[in-house]
């Protein structure tokens, strides 16, 4: 569902915002079931933000929550506890900073943010959600297609 | 020595992306990495498969962690060629690197005014033994648009 136009869209906002900030990050953004469409490193952010950026999209593509509630679920006290051991493609992360991206009930992809500190990179992404909701960016991506 | 920055990498990608889509008709996904071999960016065109951004990003280390075409590796891992050419051990190579080598065709490595290899262009997605169009042939042009 997530295509390429949109993502290069959300990765400029991205980017944008994280100019204004004064910070530089790494922010990739993947398809409905976990699948890398785009991704940017800005120069001078170090190199392991790249896949870590990805690493949390996935994480919150495939269940479908943020990044930081999955660790909701590795609690001995929850009853899904043992998520923590099972084998997630090396990709599983509780890191805060990837959220999903909702077009209605259907899920659209994923953003993932990594670069500054846990609550910067939540607000970037949340910055960027912000605008998709308040431009329409995915009703429009839904009318082409 | 210069380094890769992201505003350049995408104009390579740019370029890429529209010769495989306008000529090629192949969508497929492009990757460039700096010259320690980190990812800069990558976009898998819509149609492309999903394994294919892995693929070019391997394809795009390789290129630089050789500083060669892996066009030019790809010849040490054909079998046909065991006894004739000097190399003919590197079948050795599948495998290595941590399983991040790649010797398919279609990674370039990009070089600066000294010829000092900066970063590198990987491609994958698209069919080759088409004319000339090929992995590689996408990952030219954009080698070309970064020196335009």
């Amino acid at each position: 569902m997530m295509n390429l136009e949109v993502a290069k869209k959300l990765l400029q906002i991205g980017i944008e915002n994280a100019k204004e900030m004064g910070r530089v990050c790494s922010i990739a953004l993947v398809d409905e079931n976990g699948w890398l469409v785009a991704l940017h490193r800005m120069d001078g952010s170090p190199s392991p933000t790249a896949e870590i950026a990805r690493d949390k999209a996935w994480t919150a593509a495939v269940f479908r929550r943020p990044s930081s509630e999955v660790s909701a679920y590795g609690d001995p006290r929850a009853p899904g506890f043992g998520l923590n051991a099972q084998n997630w493609n090396d990709r599983l992360t509780i890191i805060p900073g990837g959220f999903p991206i909702w077009g209605g009930d259907l899920i659209i992809g994923a953003i993932g943010c990594c670069g500054e500190t846990p609550e910067e990179d939540v607000s970037l992404c949340q910055k960027i959600i912000e605008k998709i909701l308040r431009d329409k960016i995915i009703l429009e991506f839904k009318e082409v297609g | 020595m210069n380094q890769l920055t992201l505003e350049q990498a995408l104009k390579m990608i740019e370029a890429a992306e529209r010769w495989a889509r306008d000529i090629a008709g192949s969508p497929c996904s492009i990757a460039v990495v700096d010259k320690a071999g980190a990812v800069i960016a990558v976009h898998r065109m819509d149609g492309a498969g999903m394994a294919t951004t892995d693929i070019a990003i391997e394809k795009a280390w390789t290129a630089v962690a050789f500083k060669m075409p892996t066009l030019m590796g790809s010849r040490w891992l054909d079998p046909r060629n065991i006894g004739k050419l000097l190399g003919d051990h590197a079948m050795g190579m599948i495998g290595r690197g941590k399983g991040r080598l790649c010797f398919i065709p279609g990674g370039i490595p990009v070089t600066d005014e000294e010829n000092e290899v900066i970063g590198a262009i990987g491609c994958s997605g698209v069919p080759s033994g088409v004319g000339d169009i090929s992995d590689t042939s996408v990952s030219q042009v954009g080698v070309t648009a970064l020196y335009e």
